[in-house]
């Protein structure tokens, strides 16, 4: 990003970058950036908090006015407070102790059951969305009875068919499959007002779900397979890093 | 998830490692007072309207993300799986400040937003990115935006 800003400036347009590493704003010597103590993927610190959002985003834009250029580069003073977790937080699904099919368990089988967890996560992301007007699923633009079937046929280690989105391969195809079946489960998790940490909801999500086991045992298998994109897509974009077991 | 402290130490000392680009110019583009600004946001969140295809990690391209777009439409699609995506399902603002953007507008804070936005896949190479970046100016000064303000992820 604070490249880019580099780049637009060179082109002629002024630019103020908000940023999240400061060594990379740094290293590009960034004409005018601001700095924020936030969690990656949340540059403006707080979601559902208009007025500690504006100050960010006001914070960043009066650099604008600033002489002194051609580098400045500030830290915001003031932390994020939804990053600690709410202790009274519980998700609004239930579902029971996960009881994920075996090592050794058949394609079929793992469908199975991850049909059947969705089935009991559907109805509160249904009512979710429909409270927030607005989803997060739908990178993958396939139906959600599609992807248990597409997740399962990577179990081998290989595409067991034709990619069902024309402009990707198969293995990218699950990629956002993948992403969408996280959005869904967490979206459905956070009941509309709650303020949960990130950490608790991927708590959840990683540690409570057959969808997660499901999504580790794709990765896996990936990695056995001697189709360099299945690996690499399998195993680098299907689970964090620090979800790795 | 978590801030850069809080990452595993491999992880951590990836992204700081990072290979930036260093260049021997200085640019500084000076301009009237904010609120006499048409700002636009510039995001690295590979966001993309609904139904169209995902950004693709080495594709040196943008999207554009017309300020008329329901927040709805606006799907993430970045390659990394290793930041926090729970605010932006809660909140887009907390990534693409599309709204607080319209109220600073409407405050009179800046002088207006821009019609359209853009979002890049903040993970390629900005090496790579002189072109991409000429096609983007040029887009935003028909626009006649005066100001971007960039948005990481």
């Amino acid at each position: 990003m604070s490249a880019l800003g580099h780049l637009i400036e060179q082109r002629g347009i002024a630019t103020t970058a908000i940023g999240l590493i400061r060594p990379h704003m740094e290293k590009t010597c960034v004409p005018r950036g601001l700095w924020v103590p936030f969690e990656l993927g949340r540059p403006l610190g707080e979601p559902e908090n208009a007025d500690f959002q504006r100050r960010v985003l006001l914070t960043a834009l009066r650099l604008l006015e600033r002489p002194g250029g051609p580098v400045i580069l500030d830290d915001y003073p003031e932390e994020a407070p939804g990053r600690l977790p709410d202790a009274g937080w519980t998700p609004a699904v239930t579902l029971p102790p996960v009881e994920a099919p075996a090592d050794d368990a058949s394609a079929w089988d793992w469908a199975r059951a991850l049909e059947a967890e969705l089935a009991m996560v559907l109805p509160t992301w249904d009512r979710a969305q429909a409270a927030r007007g607005r989803t997060t699923v739908g990178v993958g633009r396939l139906p959600v009875t599609t992807w248990a079937s597409l997740l399962c046929s990577f179990l081998g280690g290989h595409a067991a068919g034709p990619s069902p989105v024309p402009d990707l391969r198969a293995i990218q195809a699950a990629r956002y499959v993948v992403d969408d079946l996280k959005a869904l489960y967490t979206e459905a998790a956070v009941a509309p007002g709650a303020a949960p940490s990130s950490q608790q909801v991927l708590d959840w999500f990683w540690d409570h779900t057959v969808a997660a086991r499901l999504i580790r045992a794709v990765r896996k298998a990936c990695l056995t397979s001697t189709d360099k994109v299945l690996t690499i897509v399998g195993g680098n974009q299907l689970v964090p890093s620090a979800r790795v077991t | 998830m978590a801030r850069l402290e809080d990452l595993t130490p491999a992880m951590r000392q990836r992204l700081t490692e990072l290979d930036c680009p260093k260049y021997d110019t200085s640019p500084f583009v000076t301009g009237e007072p904010l609120a006499g600004r048409r700002v636009a946001i510039v995001t690295s969140a590979a966001l993309t309207p609904r139904g169209e295809r995902p950004m693709l990690p080495g594709e040196n391209v943008f999207r554009e993300l017309p300020t008329s777009l329901a927040v709805g439409d606006a799907l993430m699609t970045h390659v990394s799986v290793n930041y926090d995506r729970t605010g932006f399902q809660r909140d887009i603002n907390v990534a693409y400040p599309i709204d607080r953007l319209r109220e600073l507008a409407a405050d009179g804070v800046i002088g207006s937003v821009a019609d359209r936005h853009y979002a890049v896949m903040g993970s390629n190479d900005p090496q790579a990115w002189g072109e991409l970046a000429d096609r983007m100016v040029g887009r935003l000064k028909d626009d006649r935006v005066d100001a971007v303000v960039l948005s990481p992820v």
